[in-house]
């Protein structure tokens, strides 16, 4: 999985970097790649590229990185996997290509010498690398389509740095750790930093699906070579009027399942699989075993807070661990492991969020069993339309539609209800922006997933940082934009919308991006085989107009044997960490921030909302000695 | 290859409009940056024709593929002049300054618009509709990266639009033995000197005529014969002479008024130190000249400073405390020819005349081969916050 870092001093009036400037952004990654460590300047000193290397597939020296061409002139930094490096491979060696290894990386790099950034196309995995072109002096910087790796820059008008991860950028010191008001508001509007913005005012993500030269004269603006949206239109459009039947469209599915997870099994080392109660994870599971033709290792986390209650997994995961012969480890996570636990995972946070805990605590047991790969079944809800929000951000559009266009009432009315005690009437705050936002695509999704309505942040942040912050971000111009350009654009089911919605931003910014830090904290490369494209666009045409849930039924009916009935009907669970409990408990020293906020501190506040005010006030995510608290 | 520089290689040369306050014949190192920006234009290969509409210059300029016209009547006949380019097709806008982007917005029809920033206009934030009109800017250029970070934090503008284009120097200004005759006018007699270019603008106090005389006392104390000479006229020049009074250092203080560009260089030749203390510079092209000139150069260590000194390799960036030691230490060094050469050698590698007009170029193909952004709307759903007074959650 690994990790990249890189400077291009691209300006002729630019100063070279400092000999050793890239290995200290490189070793702040030092967690990511346990396996070695590479270094390439050019000879005019003007670009260099670090890699850590944390080693699954063709763990010998012949995949170190970074990795030049034969010829010398072309240079590659890679982190993630390419799951139809195989195919490619052949592809290239047909075509004459003489492969020194059986490394991704080098596929990639032929692949570029043969195609330029048309290798784009071809690949199927989840990458984010970095290709210096010594012939005509340029840099390729690009991510794969759902931004499963990440990869952050900051260019200051001479030179550009970039790397994996963004706090390695600031750490060193080269760059700012200014805080940027858009990523504060973002971060407390959604739970986590949307990109292109992060924490950070001089650090940009390179978007999802992108892909940024870089020259003598600086970064173009990234160019999206996939975008969801896009994707799950033409699938859309391929789908028939009315939707296959039952039986033919279980069969498609479980294909395109076992391909996905067949290609995800690629591997070097041992693959395990983290295992919740859940349709997801279960499922996959048994795809997994089938696929392999082996006894897998499942690993499940157990909480004593939440022994009896409906979100204790191990029960429910222990079954199916039995029924596909996993060998299954619980792990317990007391009250001293919890609090070890939040220290750690808090030091390592890349940027703010409030998940990814129970990523960091299932990969931490995967490791202390050896094991560097493992499956999660991160995804499925987004793609198979599991979360409540397939339902309610349409139907609440239907209602709504005929409010948004009365001008001014959404306002009026969000200004009015502010005004009462919603939360003590058991109501969530947010219900004051139902008309506001509620008969829009973007804005029904900014209530289904928001914390923070943007009304709210001036008492949070401060009038002028909300104000900048806000202004800069633009939430629902920015959850529009994923939905396509235009009118005519983007998908045209209610499924395809917030299928889209959810990947490109809930599943994105939040989960991905926590179990990309998550898990390569703990040295554990999280693969996520319900996060493929090749899969959406099997999925999308039997899913679009069939009713909200055959996904879930299907997917549970994929895996030989299916997944236990109870299980499968059973309500949406998955890796639930009892962060209200903490908050009031473990995490009280912590994470304390939001008892002095009177409206977080009252009974009935959700705790997503308490640990994102504490996390924002507590100046966690971010190098010592710069401190979020409260600005303005 | 990407699609946009597809497009950019294929472009026919461009009819470009030059939307300026200072035009051609206008003084001032605003007029200098657009000049040999105009003059970089009419050079490319890329360009078909330029047409300058300024505020001030000469008018009726004619050239090779270059006219200029410079509106009378104020902003009146400024819009009346601009009013009559809207019947012509253009096919890029470069607009000279941040308020007059408006004005080149309304004249560009469909054409990209270039804006050009240098220092405190683009600093802190605009009004809100300088902000936005400024994202329906295809690229922005700003003169040093200070000014484009300062930019970048109050605009919404995509960072990647703004790029650096630092100035470029005459190839002229060359290194030479000191003008005698010239010292002795100025009455500099044999002692050291230190010099500063630049406007004495009330406006502009930020430059540190001020820090430098401030540290005359200390360094004559300290066994230094020097004087300050200082070329440049404003009006604050009879403040300044009243703060050397005040000092005890008028006789050491010598103002030598406008200098023309071709005497420009024999006063550079005067200096043992080229030293412009300014918190302020968008760049500070003289730092530029002096080291043209083979002159050793003393700056703080802020603002656009430090791009025209390349952090500290073409010369020395200071904290204010050590102003005094810093020109103490120039002032007790031998004269390094040598190094001085390395250093021209340098400043001309990164800000030379062949680097300029490379990069205009570059950006003349950036400007073509990218749409112009669509601007996007305040949203409701935070209209008013910020006027609104805040409310506690409680």
């Amino acid at each position: 999985m690994c990790g990249l870092a890189g400077i291009f001093a691209y300006h002729p009036a630019a100063p070279p970097p400092a000999p050793l400037e890239v290995a200290r952004i490189r070793d702040a990654m030092a967690r990511r790649g346990p396996h070695g460590q590479g270094l390439h300047v050019a000879d005019d000193g003007r670009l260099q590229l670090g890699h850590r290397r944390l080693a699954i597939v063709d763990p010998s020296p012949a995949g170190d990185q970074p990795m030049t061409d034969p010829g010398g002139t072309v240079v590659i930094a890679h982190v993630g996997e390419i799951y139809n490096r195989r195919r490619l491979a052949a592809e290239l060696e047909a075509a004459g290509t003489r492969l020194r290894g059986s490394s991704d990386t080098e596929v990639l790099l032929h692949l570029y010498l043969a195609h330029g950034e048309g290798m784009l196309e071809r690949l199927r995995g989840m990458f984010a690398f970095a290709i210096w072109d010594g012939r005509s002096q340029r840099l390729l910087l690009a991510r794969d389509p759902y931004g499963i790796k990440p990869l952050y820059y900051a260019d200051d008008g001479w030179t550009l740095r970039f790397a994996t991860q963004a706090r390695a950028l600031v750490d060193t010191g080269a760059v700012s750790a200014a805080r940027d008001p858009a990523g504060q508001a973002g971060f407390l509007l959604l739970g986590s930093v949307p990109e292109p913005f992060t924490l950070y005012r001089d650090v940009r993500a390179l978007p999802a699906g992108s892909a940024m030269w870089v020259d003598r004269h600086g970064p173009r603006p990234p160019r999206t070579w996939s975008r969801l949206a896009d994707a799950v239109a033409e699938a859309e459009a391929l789908a028939a009027s009315a939707p296959p039947p039952a039986e033919e469209a279980r069969a498609r599915m479980r294909e395109a399942l076992l391909d996905s997870v067949r290609h995800h099994l690629e591997s070097d080392r041992p693959v395990g699989v983290f295992l919740s109660a859940g349709v997801d994870s279960g499922a996959l599971l048994g795809l997994a075993t089938e696929v392999a033709g082996h006894s897998l290792d499942a690993f499940t986390v157990r909480f004593p807070e939440l022994a009896g209650a409906p979100e204790d997994e191990t029960a429910g995961a222990a079954r199916t661990a039995a029924r596909y012969g996993a060998r299954h480890h619980v792990v317990e996570i007391g009250a001293s492991q919890a609090g070890r636990a939040l220290d750690q995972a808090l030091a390592a946070m890349d940027q703010p969020t409030i998940d990814g805990l129970n990523t960091w605590l299932v990969a931490d047991a995967a490791r202390d069993h050896g094991l560097h790969v493992a499956l999660s079944g991160t995804g499925g809800d987004e793609l198979l339309g599991g979360y409540p929000a397939f339902r309610s951000v349409p139907a609440r559009r239907r209602w709504l539609a005929l409010a948004a266009l009365i001008p001014g009432l959404g306002v009026t009315a969000r200004e009015l209800l502010r005004r009462l005690p919603l939360q003590r009437l058991g109501v969530s705050p947010k219900a004051a922006g139902l008309a506001e936002l509620g008969g829009d695509w973007a804005g029904g999704w900014l209530l289904a997933r928001g914390l923070f309505m943007p009304w709210e942040l001036p008492a949070l942040l401060g009038r002028e940082a909300a104000r900048e912050g806000l202004d800069r971000l633009r939430p629902l111009t920015l959850v529009r934009s994923v939905l396509g350009a235009g009118p005519d654009g983007g998908p045209r089911t209610d499924f395809g919308r917030v299928a889209v919605l959810e990947s490109s931003l809930y599943l994105r910014h939040q989960l991905l991006r926590d179990a990309d830090w998550a898990g390569m904290d703990r040295g554990v490369e999280v693969r996520v085989p319900l996060v493929d494209p090749v899969l959406l666009r099997a999925v999308v045409p039997l899913l679009a107009r069939a009713p909200l849930g055959s996904g879930k039924r299907w997917l549970a009916a994929a895996a030989r044997p299916a997944l236990e009935p109870a299980l499968a009907a059973a309500p949406k669970t998955g890796f639930t960490v009892p962060m209200a409990a903490w908050l009031a408990g473990v995490a009280r020293d912590r994470l304390g921030a939001w008892r002095s906020m009177p409206e977080l501190a009252r009974p009935g506040c959700h705790w997503a909302r308490r640990l994102a005010w504490a996390i924002h006030a507590e100046g966690l995510a971010a190098p010592p000695g710069v401190a979020l608290g409260r600005a303005g | 290859m990407m699609a946009t520089q597809d497009l950019a290689a294929s472009a026919d040369p461009a009819r470009v409009l030059a939307v300026l306050s200072d035009g051609l014949g206008a003084g001032g190192g605003i007029a200098r940056y657009g000049t040999d920006l105009l003059r970089a234009l009419q050079a490319s290969e890329r360009v078909a024709s330029t047409r300058v509409v300024a505020r001030h210059g000469a008018d009726g300029v004619r050239g090779r593929r270059l006219s200029q016209r410079v509106a009378a009547g104020g902003r009146a006949g400024f819009a009346l002049a601009l009013g009559a380019e809207r019947g012509r097709r253009y096919d890029a806008v470069v607009c000279g300054h941040l308020n007059l982007l408006p004005a080149a917005l309304a004249v560009s029809r469909d054409a990209p618009v270039w804006l050009l920033t240098y220092g405190i206009e683009a600093w802190r934030p605009r009004r809100r509709w300088a902000a936005r009109a400024l994202e329906r800017v295809a690229l922005v250029t700003a003169i040093s990266r200070d000014t484009r970070r300062r930019l970048l934090q109050w605009s919404a503008i995509a960072p990647e639009r703004v790029r650096v284009l630092p100035p470029t120097v005459s190839p002229d200004l060359t290194p030479g033995p000191a003008d005698s005759r010239l010292a002795a006018a100025l009455g500099l007699g044999r002692r050291r000197v230190l010099l500063t270019v630049g406007r004495l603008d009330p406006a502009e106090r930020y430059k540190g005529h001020d820090r430098v005389i401030g540290a005359l006392p200390a360094l004559v104390a300290a066994g230094h014969d020097c004087a300050y000479l200082v070329v440049g006229e404003g009006g604050d020049r009879a403040r300044l002479e009243a703060v050397a009074r005040a000092a005890g250092v008028a006789e050491r203080v010598v103002f030598a008024g406008h200098v023309d560009d071709g005497r420009l260089a024999d006063h550079y030749r005067l200096a043992d130190v080229f030293v412009m203390p300014s918190t302020g510079e968008g760049f500070g092209i003289v730092f530029l000249e002096a080291v043209a000139c083979g002159c050793r150069v003393v700056g703080l260590d802020a603002a656009g400073a430090r791009d025209a000194l390349r952090d500290g390799a073409l010369g020395a960036l200071v904290a204010g405390d050590d102003l005094v030691p810093t020109l103490a230490a120039v002032l007790t060094a031998p004269p390094d020819p040598e190094t001085a050469r390395r250093r021209r050698d340098a400043m001309l590698a990164a800000f030379g005349p062949a680097v300029f007009a490379a990069e205009v170029d570059a950006m003349l193909d950036r400007l073509r081969g990218e749409a112009a952004p669509s601007p996007t709307r305040p949203e409701p759903a935070h209209r008013g916050v910020g006027i609104r007074r805040p409310e506690p959650m409680s």
